[in-house]
């Protein structure tokens, strides 16, 4: 027969556990699993971000990569996510997503402080981060901030993702809020498009 | 059975009495422990196994009783709770086409260049009641052309101590055996009587059944070289978290070129970037990249 009686894996003996020593010295081994290990171990250590964050500057692993912004996520402070934010402005769109996927599967109350300033940003891109990420925060100030950037931001192309987000999430209070852009920017066909494109979707026509 | 309870009467109902805030913790703490993540609108399916737990260990407060599951040493009643939570529906066959996939093309993709004799491993991680592993080896012999070229190993493993000594034990009622031909019935199992079939000692004991818990990373860090992972229906209890950090410890566990079969309502794009869906005739899978 083909099928051969597999090794016994006894999973309740740690095989890492012998090596010993600190995770956080690991984080910048040359080997790519061992790397992955120490993120892994260091996912409930609050006092491994900066060291999480300045290893995510630099890694090129994309595996290793995911494993320190889980980590990230899964410690879960003030300080994880201010730490991931610098990261959404990288030119890297690989690690940008995974820094909004990230900020997104953080607690709003954790996330939003931290994401809110980048409405002010100089950088019309981050500022579009920040609307898109704020749209999927259950967060009180959620409408309020979204309301802010359609009232105020010079950029229309902000504007229709703060449009964008405030679709997603449903609120029916969104629709005066929406149609207000079509005073500011009355001959853009593309926000004519969006704001007719919401009353429908509030209207639940 | 009741429990004393702080809640308010708004607050009444069938449920036994976690207050919010109990609740709360609990579920925080079998987050932790186990990956297993219970919602608001489960709190009736989690308040009646913890308080039938409570009752049998005689204890009174749910303080006491997290306190209990956090630090007995012998981590015996957490396996118990966990045993009646866990929701262990499977049986034969179920999801065929991915096996399809296996035997028509993943494995002989997997093998690719690779000299006669060589291991093959396989993995079936949260195999419930073992229906999963023995389909797998079934398929194996009856379907991949090349089986008898290599060496295959299969490990099957589940969270579910009780589940997994009814796999190894392997004896099945019709409502396991529906989906199954009725001559690979007659072939692979042994009839013991008018309900129960059981399967061939030859092929209980070419697999590897273990106690896994697939969100612990000491334990999952035991799993190295796998070519196949099954992974089906139990990641679907887990949070986005727990499957991104699930993702990542499979990830460590393939050899490059490994596929992973997941549930057929799981994707695998919300929860990680780190493979490469792969759309083959029958399923898709995922792969993990060469490098
Ligand atoms: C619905 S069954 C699926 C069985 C089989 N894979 C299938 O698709 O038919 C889910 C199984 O996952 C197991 N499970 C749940 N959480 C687990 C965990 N953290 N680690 C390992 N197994 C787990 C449960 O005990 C249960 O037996």
């Amino acid at each position: 027969m083909a099928l051969v009686k597999a090794r016994k894996i006894d999973g309740a003996k740690p095989a890492g556990a012998a090596e010993g020593g600190d995770p956080l010295a690991w984080l910048e081994d040359a080997d790519p699993a061992r790397r992955r290990q120490a993120a892994h171990a260091l996912g409930d250590r609050p006092d491994a971000v900066p060291a999480l964050s300045a290893r995510l500057t630099r890694e090129e692993d994309p595996s290793v990569r995911e494993t320190l912004l889980t980590a990230l996520v899964r410690i879960g402070t003030a300080a994880a996510a201010a730490a991931l934010v610098p990261h959404l402005a990288s030119e890297d769109v690989g690690l940008r997503n995974g820094v909004i996927e990230s900020l997104q599967q953080m607690p709003a109350a954790v996330a939003m402080p931290e994401v809110a300033p980048l409405l002010t940003a100089a950088d019309s891109d981050l500022r579009i981060f920040a609307a898109q990420l704020i749209g999927k925060l259950p967060h009180p100030d959620r409408l309020d901030l979204l309301a802010g950037v359609i009232d105020r931001d010079p950029h229309v192309n902000v504007c229709l993702s703060a449009v964008e987000a405030l679709m997603e999430g449903g609120d029916p209070a969104a629709l005066p809020v929406v149609e207000r852009l079509s005073g500011r920017f009355p001959d853009d066909p593309f926000v004519a498009f969006s704001v007719d494109a919401a009353r429908r979707l509030f209207s639940g026509a | 059975m009741s429990l004393p309870s702080d809640k308010g009467p708004s607050d009444k109902g069938d449920t036994a009495g976690l207050s919010a805030a109990d609740y709360d913790a609990f579920c925080r703490f079998l987050r932790e422990r186990t990956g297993l993540s219970f919602t608001e609108a489960k709190r009736y399916f989690v308040d009646r196994r913890v308080s039938e737990r409570m009752a049998a260990v005689g204890v009174e407060h749910v303080r006491q009783y997290l306190n209990l599951l956090r630090f007995q040493a012998s981590g015996e009643e957490l396996q118990l709770l966990v045993n009646r939570m866990t929701v262990n529906e499977t049986y034969f066959f179920r999801e065929l086409y991915q096996l399809d996939c296996l035997v028509n093309a993943a494995l002989d993709e997997v093998v690719r260049g690779r000299p006669p004799g060589s291991r093959v491993r396989i993995w079936s991680a949260g195999c419930a009641t073992g229906e999963e592993p023995y389909s797998i080896a079934i398929t194996l012999l009856e379907r991949w052309s090349r089986v008898d070229e290599f060496e295959i190993e299969l490990y099957a493993s589940d969270i579910d101590s009780q589940v997994l000594a009814r796999a190894r034990e392997g004896i099945y009622e019709q409502r396991s055996l529906q989906a199954m031909p009725r001559d690979l019935v007659a072939k692979y199992f042994t009839r013991l009587d008018d309900q129960s079939w059981q399967i061939m000692e030859e092929l209980r004991d070419s697999i590897d059944f273990s106690l896994v818990n697939i969100a612990d990373p000491q334990q999952m860090e035991n799993f190295r070289g796998m070519d196949v992972i099954f992974c089906r229906n139990l990641l679907i209890y887990f949070d986005d978290l727990g499957r991104r950090e699930a993702a990542s410890m499979f990830y460590d566990a393939l050899s490059p070129n490994g596929f992973i079969c997941l549930g057929h309502s799981e994707s695998m794009s919300r929860m990680s970037s780190l493979f490469v869906p792969r759309r083959f005739p029958d399923a898709i899978l995922y792969q993990k990249p060469q490098s």
